[in-house]
Formats: C-alpha cells, structure tokens, sequence
C-alpha cells in the first residue's frame, strides 16, 4: 500500500518535470501542443478533454452554459500566460473543442431526460406520437382501435404498445418515429432478401426475422448505453463541429438500426432466440470501432473533412 | 465445498415483470428494463448453491419457443402481473398448459403474484382461486405475492424451501 502511494507521488512528480522540460523546450503548454499538433475532430477534443486545466474547470460546473466556454478560455490564456494575439488560431480550436465537451455533456442530460419521462396514454401528446408511428410504418392499412392486436404487426409485445416502452420511455417512441423515414435504407436494401409487398403483407416480423418495434427499443438502449459511457465521444466529436445534438442522437441510434439489421443478416442466426447473443457481439464491435479516433458512425464520411474551420 | 447447480426457468407473459425478477434476484440495476427479445440468462450464487436463471421472453411469438427450455428444470418460476386483469384468463391459460407438459411434470412451480406495488393489484389469495390452483396435486407448489420494483418478496431462500421438499435441492 504505502509502495503505492510513493509509486503514485513519484509518477506525479516525473509527470509534472515532464510537462515542465517540454514547454520550456517549445515554448508552448500543453493546450497548444495538442492544438497544434492534432487534427481537429475527436483525436484533438479527447485529449483537449483530458487536460487537468480543463477537466478540474469543467467539473466544478457541471453543465457550463455555452456562453460561459468564452470566458474560461479567457481565463486559462491568461492563467498560462499565453497572448491572445500572437496565438488567435488557439482560442478559436479551444472554443470549438469546448463547445463540443459541453455539448457532449448536456446532450447526455437531455437524453436522460427523455428516457425518464414515461410513456403516459393520458398524454395526448403522447398518443399523437404513437399513432403517428403507427401511420407512417402502415400507412395503407388504418389501426381500427388504439388498443388492437394490430400493434404486434409492427412488432409491438401486444395489443397496447405503452407497456413496451418500459425503461427507455419516451426516448424509445422518439428513436422510432423517427427511424422510419430510413425504413426503406433499412429492410429493403438489395441485402436483405425481403421485399416491400412481404412488409405490405403483414409478413414482415417473419422476413425480417425480429420484431421491428421492441428490437427498436433494445437498440435504443444500445445508444443510451454507448452515449453514457462516454464511447459515442468518438463518433460525435468526429461529427458535430459545434455541440451534439439530439437530432445527431437520433441519427446515430438510424445507423446502429441500420448496421444491426446488415449484422443479423451476416450472422444469419436460428431464430429470434439468439437475439441477445447477437445483440452483444454487435455492440462489441461497434464498441471497438469506436475505440479508432477516425471512426464516425455513418458510412462514406470522412471524419475530418467537415471540420477544416474549426 | 461443492457448489450444486440450481436450474430456474423464468416464465409468464409479456410485461410480467420477468426481467425485472431477475435483475432483482442478480443485484442489478433495474432501470434500464427492454422488452426481451429472445431470452436472458443470469447465474447467481447464493449459500452455496448456483442458480442459473433464465428468463425467456413472454410475447405471444415467443412462446412456442418455451418448450425449448424445459428439459432438466428444477424449479418452475411463473410471473404474474397482479394489475393486468384483463389478462388474467389468457395467464392461467398459458400456466395450465405448462403443468400439463410432460416434460416439467413434478417441477416445482413457485407462482409470484408480481406488482403488489400499484394500487390496482389483485392480492395473492385471490389470483390462487382465480387460476385454480388448488387443484395442482402433482407437484409442490407456492404463490408469493412480490414487488419486483421494491424487490419485496422475492427472496432466495423462499425458493429453497419450495425445492427442498420436492427433493429437487
């Protein structure tokens, strides 16, 4: 134990004369290092991220209004004695990459929120949004009642969908109201061998081997999970130049729809009991893709090209 | 010390509460619930003995697959939503049919009346006669009234008792 803490102090210490060697060597501090050296886009904002200076100004509030990242910037320039003027490019890719670890931050709180609000039928907002989904997943054949074995056909549990949204709440009927304007990406891609009028035909939980609407829900906790533990740093700081958002939230939780489908295919399981197994494979790899500081989410996009200005 | 290996099938229908039971039962955080898709299994250990848990989803889709789970169960857990009234007929269908299967036949079955928590809940005693429950002679059997949320009543040690006599444990 006490080896430890020595080792501990002692690394401190090497760590610190490091740091020190290096900016009397460069004349520059460590933020300027990284600003300069780095691409900007997820590599540059991770390790901006890490700085102590940052990090201990970060967490004493927690969700820092935007209009407040101008002046911690000011503060730290003048903290690290760096002018402003010789070195204007650095306050700007600061700013960027500050904008982008609040965003993160404050796109968490708003999903947590979302996922907390359960789904209430006495909300006729609520019942908007349901029978909205119901519309635009069926638009030719009408639902005849709100509680109607119809819901199982775009795989609901049962006849009243509200039950199924359990631990995602409303997150979960956003994700999927949302998801159905890139149905036709999804399920009917050259890759999958189901076609449109199987879908017509009610036979579509069958073509497509699970059920469309809870595997949603599960692939909503799939993006829940991945945003909380802070892996969809990577995808979002690659794609956002300014703060995340929902809408990008909801745009990466399409594409894991989109990519888990192409998965299921590959993996062409036995039945819908394997469902779990190859949930968990999918999120290994995703996990590890994510782990690349090039990675974003979405196909044929280079990470960086969007992000010249920053 | 020899560890003896418990298996535990977790049955009932959709939003029973069946994942919930076994995130309970596992220490979990029960927040984050999904519908099940396919099934989830947990080994807990507890006094010795190693449960092996599975919970098989509950949507009427998934249920032809049950049977695929059966063999060499050694306690039958079934879960019922107290407040879903209108669901109680298709529950004590369901039930019926798995005391007739051959192959669970003198399982154990430990019934949880589940969601004693809401208000609407029907208590115990009165689930038990609706489904008939004692007519079962062929099998030890036992219905709790539980609270998965809360985690009231679903203790280990309830589930042993039921086993022991049986000779299952």
């Amino acid at each position: 134990m006490f080896v430890q803490v020595c080792l501990y102090f002692y690394c401190k210490c090497l760590w610190r004369c490091l740091k020190f060697v290096v900016r009397k060597l460069t004349g520059q501090c460590e933020l300027q290092r990284i600003c300069y050296n780095t691409k900007p886009g997820a590599a540059r904002t991770m390790k901006i991220g890490n700085c102590r200076i940052l990090s201990s100004r970060l967490q004493t509030s927690v969700s820092v209004h935007p209009d407040a990242i101008e002046k911690t910037i000011d503060d730290i320039m003048e903290l690290k004695r760096i002018n402003p003027d010789i070195n204007p490019q650095l306050g700007v890719s600061l700013q960027a990459c500050l904008l982008q670890i609040v965003g993160y931050r404050n796109l968490i709180a708003e999903v947590e929120k979302l996922r907390r609000e359960p789904y209430d039928s006495e909300n006729p907002q609520h019942e908007e949004m349901l029978l909205k989904l119901w519309k635009c997943l069926k638009p030719n054949s009408p639902l005849k009642a709100r509680i109607s074995k119809q819901w199982c056909e775009i795989g609901f549990q049962g006849d009243d969908p509200k039950t199924d949204f359990r631990g995602m709440g409303l997150l979960g009927l956003y994700n999927l109201v949302n998801a159905w304007q890139y149905l036709d990406d999804f399920f009917f891609s050259p890759l999958s061998q189901f076609s449109k009028a199987e879908w017509e035909k009610k036979k579509f939980d069958k073509a497509i081997g699970y059920s469309f609407a809870i595997v949603g829900i599960n692939i909503t906790d799939l993006a829940y999970n991945l945003l909380v533990s802070g892996a969809l740093k990577t995808h979002f700081y690659n794609v956002a130049p300014e703060a995340p958002t929902l809408t990008h939230f909801q745009q990466t939780f399409c594409y894991l729809m989109h990519e888990f489908h192409k998965f299921w295919i590959e993996e062409d399981p036995l039945d819908i009991m394997e469902f779990n197994r190859v949930r968990e494979k999918f999120h290994k790899r995703i996990l590890k893709q994510l782990q690349n500081p090039e990675m974003a989410l979405c196909p044929h996009f280079a990470a960086s090209e969007s992000l010249i200005n920053m | 010390m020899i560890s003896l290996e418990v298996r535990i099938l977790l049955l009932g229908l959709d939003n029973a509460g069946k994942t919930t039971l076994l995130k309970q039962l596992a220490s979990e955080d029960i927040s984050h619930i999904t519908p099940t898709q396919g099934f989830n299994i947990k080994s807990v250990q507890s006094q010795g003995f190693k449960l092996n848990v599975w919970d098989i989803g509950g949507q009427r889709k998934i249920r032809p697959y049950w049977r695929n789970y059966f063999e060499n169960t050694d306690i039958l857990i079934y879960v019922i939503d107290s407040a879903d009234r209108k669901r109680f007929e298709e529950t004590g269908q369901e039930l019926a049919e798995l005391l007739d299967e051959e192959k669970l036949s003198g399982v154990p079955v430990l019934i949880f009346a589940n969601k004693q928590d809401l208000l609407t809940a029907a208590p115990a005693s009165e689930i038990a006669e609706g489904l008939n429950l004692h007519t079962i002679r062929d099998r030890v059997w036992q219905i709790q009234s539980c609270s998965a949320l809360s985690g009231e009543g679903v203790q280990v040690r309830l589930w042993r008792r039921l086993a022991v006599p049986a000779g299952h444990l």
